[in-house]
């Protein structure tokens, strides 16, 4: 009897592509003498699909022919199992419900990675893989992951928000306020989205209306911070939970422009190939070259930043170093990293399949320490009161 | 064809289906063993016997007197008798009758039974065959104990072939897991409560299912088996009960567990088992399952009708030095109870909400299974440490005045009121109060358990408040006997009057223990 394990992937998000390939790549170095796989491919409008051909990263590219070859599902729990379901029963094709033991979502960005699917999961009673909805909601929200690192005493550099409507209503109140208490250059993110999607570095006052705009596109809250003129990136990831978690060796990042651009991080190399291939793809260097003391304090921060945020399972946390001052910073935090991280795992000593059966691990484990605090009581508290309209002296509610 | 006839078997048909309810209660209470069944009818049956039987007669008269209207009249006034009894037994019984399928089987089996007799006389009212028909179902429909028997024996083939199907079934699914590691646990007292310890202790490192609630049957064992185990569970720990010689080697062939847990050896079930022998006897059935295994059997130690009964064959688990496993240094206080067990030759200290030697022996024999298991230590300490204790059953909880509860208001066990006694009479230092109204419904030796109370309570307590100045006559001859400060006794007519007492002199200083028979809402 294999262990269930139900990869759900895609979503209504902006790396909806970069979420399938992370995906497949981790369904095909899953130990297939332990575990079964399911695959849950989420549309972009949010439907559900299951079916062998979803393991093929090539079928991929002619999706309406793809999902004709697979069953529309639906999640749902009976009993004391979570099945996948067809959404219609065929008359004569024998669809059975599967059972699953485990969910394991591979999915970034808004709508998804931010809490959205880890509460259906939650609301299902099902172990799932990774952070939890509040971990998830503070990782992807980059202006409370600060707030919630400050708190703890950990290195962030200082930022301040805006609200879109705030911003297009007096924009030279908004510029007056970013140049007195951030000033140029800077850098404008979007609070909520991952993979460098609409952050723009803004040298000037000029530059700064078109940067915002584009964020805005994206989220109606833009969080601007001082940029650092000579900076490093550093990215770290970290496997484990509250008990016990391991940072893996640090990478640095290769830019073409200033920052990642969506483009550099999933599509930069691949056109040549024939086909993206993820975050593994990335231009990088792996180890980073930095001073043993350096790399120390980098994976010390990074537990610590896991620990603060609550995280669980595999997270990659991208810390920024200022060259002049040789401060750390950290920046953000992906709670679910493109292609699980497993490039900087298998750096570490650690094979993807060996990472993935930890994860999973990771995952009853959470389910196991909440199973013991009682959630509900038994007894039906309502069984023994009337609710006699005659002004009955049981229900004192 | 008579139509009042006809209508007679009709109602009488009824009647018997509701008088049902009743037996197939019984029946499935005692396991669907008709010789326990039957047990159950000799103890507290005559009177309802003799009822049927006067019924029986009433009906049959009318019926061979060829009166059948007054007999219908007569059938109807049974049947709402009937229906009113089957009512009641539903609404107020502790244990109501559950419609299992297996019991929705002998409904269905007695409907077809009667419909066939009732057939019988429509299709051929003149015939032989139909009087034959008209006599069985009217001593069916009235002597209800011949048709439970009946209805049972005909189901017994399609049952004992659909709980084989469901045993099969569970066997096979053990068998494609020969990485899973089995622990059966047993005893006479005290399994429950251990399986839910290691449950919980052992869910630190492993994925754990166990029997729920206190199943402990083969049919409760299979289901767990077929519902709650998952392919990642690690683990399956099964509670195994019995009530007669070789039930556990039963529960054993489906289960087939590689490691035991024998929580103590008492006489319980004398009734089926005779002698405390044979009680050991069928619960180390579980040895030999587990040796042919090459597994390890737990034992409790202090349990004298297990240590005088075994050599050194056994891992030993107790209060006894000598044993494998040994709690020592056993202290109550405000925080409940604190001990220390030695494992892998370190002293380690645990801390527990749960009061009790009974309790702590538990928890010993729970950690000296889940350290062989490979839990690690402070694992082991933390799941002690947030074990919760049973509502009202040596509950420790804060109250009045910064005062601390002992609730132990459900125990009605003679043995377990003076150990809570004692429990209270180790919270050193601080002011120790019993409130309780003693014991009841102990028959002749009622005077004599009570006595014994009263005697423990003297000893331990610093103030005794007795509710109910009859009821607790033989405490306070106990307490009087004893060389007790008089000022210190309380007897009081109501629990109200008890807390008015207790509120006057509680501090934050005092501990207070509520044993047996309270008001549930004494806390409001």
């Amino acid at each position: 009897m294999k262990i269930n394990v139900a990869f759900v992937y895609g979503c209504r998000s902006v790396e909806h592509e970069v979420s399938i390939i992370s995906a497949v790549q981790a369904m095909r170095s899953v130990d297939r003498n332990k575990y079964k796989i399911t695959p849950i491919y989420v549309t972009k409008n949010g439907e559900m699909y299951t079916g062998e051909d979803l393991f093929e990263i090539e079928n991929y590219r002619n999706l309406p022919e793809l999902l004709k070859k697979c069953r529309k599902v639906y999640l749902t729990r009976e009993n004391d199992n979570v099945l996948v379901k067809s959404v219609e029963k065929k008359l004569f094709k024998n669809e059975k419900d599967i059972a699953i033991d485990v969910a394991f979502p591979v999915v970034h960005g808004t709508n998804c990675e931010d809490g959205t699917i880890q509460g259906l999961f939650e609301f299902l009673n099902i172990p799932y893989v990774g952070c939890d909805i509040v971990s998830s909601a503070v990782g992807m929200d980059k202006a409370i992951f600060k707030d919630v690192l400050k708190t703890a005493k950990l290195p962030v550099l200082d930022c301040i928000c805006i609200y879109s409507k705030e911003y297009v209503a007096d924009k030279n109140a908004a510029v007056k306020k970013i140049e007195k208490e951030i000033g140029f250059p800077l850098i404008v993110k979007p609070v909520n989205l991952g993979s460098s999607v609409g952050i723009t570095k803004v040298n000037s006052k000029e530059e700064l209306d078109n940067a915002m705009m584009l964020a805005f596109s994206f989220t109606d809250r833009v969080l601007l911070e001082h940029a650092i003129n000579n900076l490093r990136e550093i990215n770290c990831s970290v496997v484990g939970d509250s008990d016990h978690c391991e940072a893996s060796v640090c990478e640095e990042p290769i830019a073409n422009d200033e920052i990642l651009s969506y483009q550099d991080k999933y599509l930069g190399g691949g056109k040549q190939q024939g086909g993206s291939k993820g975050m593994a793809s990335l231009g990088r260097k792996i180890p980073a070259e930095l001073s043993k003391s350096k790399e120390k304090e980098i994976r010390d921060l990074a537990c610590k930043v896991f620990k603060a945020i609550g995280a669980n399972g595999v997270v990659r946390i991208d810390f920024m170093i200022d060259v002049d001052t040789d401060t750390v910073y950290a920046n953000e935090i992906n709670t679910i990293p493109g292609s699980l991280a497993f490039y900087l795992w298998e750096a570490t000593g650690i094979n993807y399949t060996a990472l993935l059966d930890q994860l999973i691990e990771l995952a009853f484990k959470r389910a196991r320490a909440r199973d013991n605090i009682t959630y509900t009581i038994d007894t039906n508290i309502l069984s023994g009161v009337s609710f006699g309209s005659k002004g009955s002296k049981g229900a004192k509610m | 064809m008579n139509i009042y006839l006809l209508i007679l078997l009709v109602l009488s048909a009824l009647c018997a289906i509701f008088s049902l309810t009743q037996h197939f209660q019984m029946l499935q209470q005692n396991s669907y063993f008709p010789s326990r069944y039957f047990g159950w009818l000799r103890q507290s049956y005559n009177k309802a016997l003799l009822v049927d039987a006067i019924f029986y007669f009433i009906i049959t008269a009318f019926y061979l007197l060829k009166f059948f209207r007054i007999g219908c009249v007569a059938a109807f006034i049974i049947l709402f008798f009937k229906l009113r009894k089957s009512r009641d037994i539903q609404k107020t019984s502790i244990k109501p009758l559950v419609f299992t399928d297996r019991i929705k089987r002998m409904y269905v089996i007695v409907i077809l039974l009667f419909a066939l007799l009732i057939g019988i006389y429509a299709k051929f009212p003149t015939t032989v065959v139909a009087r034959i028909a008209i006599t069985l179902c009217l001593l069916l429909g009235f002597i209800t104990i011949a048709l439970t028997f009946a209805v049972w024996g005909i189901t017994l083939p399609i049952e004992k072939r659909i709980s084989k199907y469901y045993i099969d079934d569970a066997v096979k699914i053990l068998k494609s897991r020969p990485d899973l590691k089995i622990v059966g646990i047993t005893g006479s007292y005290g399994k429950t409560t251990t399986k839910f310890i290691l449950t919980r202790i052992l869910s630190e490192k492993f994925n754990v299912v166990c029997t729920p609630l206190s199943y402990n049957t083969p049919m409760g064992v299979v289901k767990t088996i077929r519902t709650l185990l998952k392919p990642q569970t690690q683990i399956f720990v099964c509670e195994m009960g019995a009530k007669n010689i070789g039930d556990i080697e039963e529960i054993c062939n489906i289960a087939n567990p590689n490691f035991g847990l024998i929580t103590s050896v008492g006489p319980q079930h004398l009734e089926t088992f005779k002698t405390v022998d044979n009680v050991f006897n069928t619960k180390f059935e579980l040895a030999n399952a587990v040796k042919q295994n090459g597994g390890t059997l737990f034992v409790n130690g202090d349990s004298k009708e297990i240590i005088s009964r075994i050599k050194d064959e056994y891992v030993t688990y107790g209060t006894n030095k000598k044993f494998d496993f040994c709690g020592e240094n056993l202290s109550y206080g405000r925080d409940g109870s604190q001990f220390t067990i030695k494992l892998g030759g370190e002293k380690v200290k645990f801390s527990t909400k749960l009061l009790g030697l009974h309790s702590i022996i538990d928890i010993i024999g729970a950690v000296s299974l889940a350290f062989t298991l490979g839990v690690p230590v402070s694992d082991i300490q933390f799941a002690v440490a947030s074990l919760k204790p049973a509502e009202h059953r040596l509950e420790l909880k804060p109250f009045q005045n910064g005062s601390l509860l002992i609730d132990d208001a459900y125990n009605s066990n003679p043995e377990g009121c003076l150990e809570a006694v004692r429990v209270l009479g180790s919270f050193e230092g601080m002011k120790k109060v019993i409130v309780t109204p003693g014991l009841v419904e102990l028959g002749d030796k009622e005077y004599e358990y009570n006595y014994a109370l009263g005697k423990e309570a003297a000893k331990n307590c610093d103030i005794i408040i007795l509710v109910g100045k009859n009821r607790s006559k033989p405490m306070q001859d106990a307490v009087k006997d004893s060389n007790f400060n008089p000022l210190g006794l309380y007897v009081v007519s109501s629990f109200k009057e008890a807390m008015s007492v207790y509120s006057q002199l509680a501090d934050n200083n005092t501990v207070v223990l509520f044993e047996n028979d309270l008001p549930d809402n004494y806390l409001y």
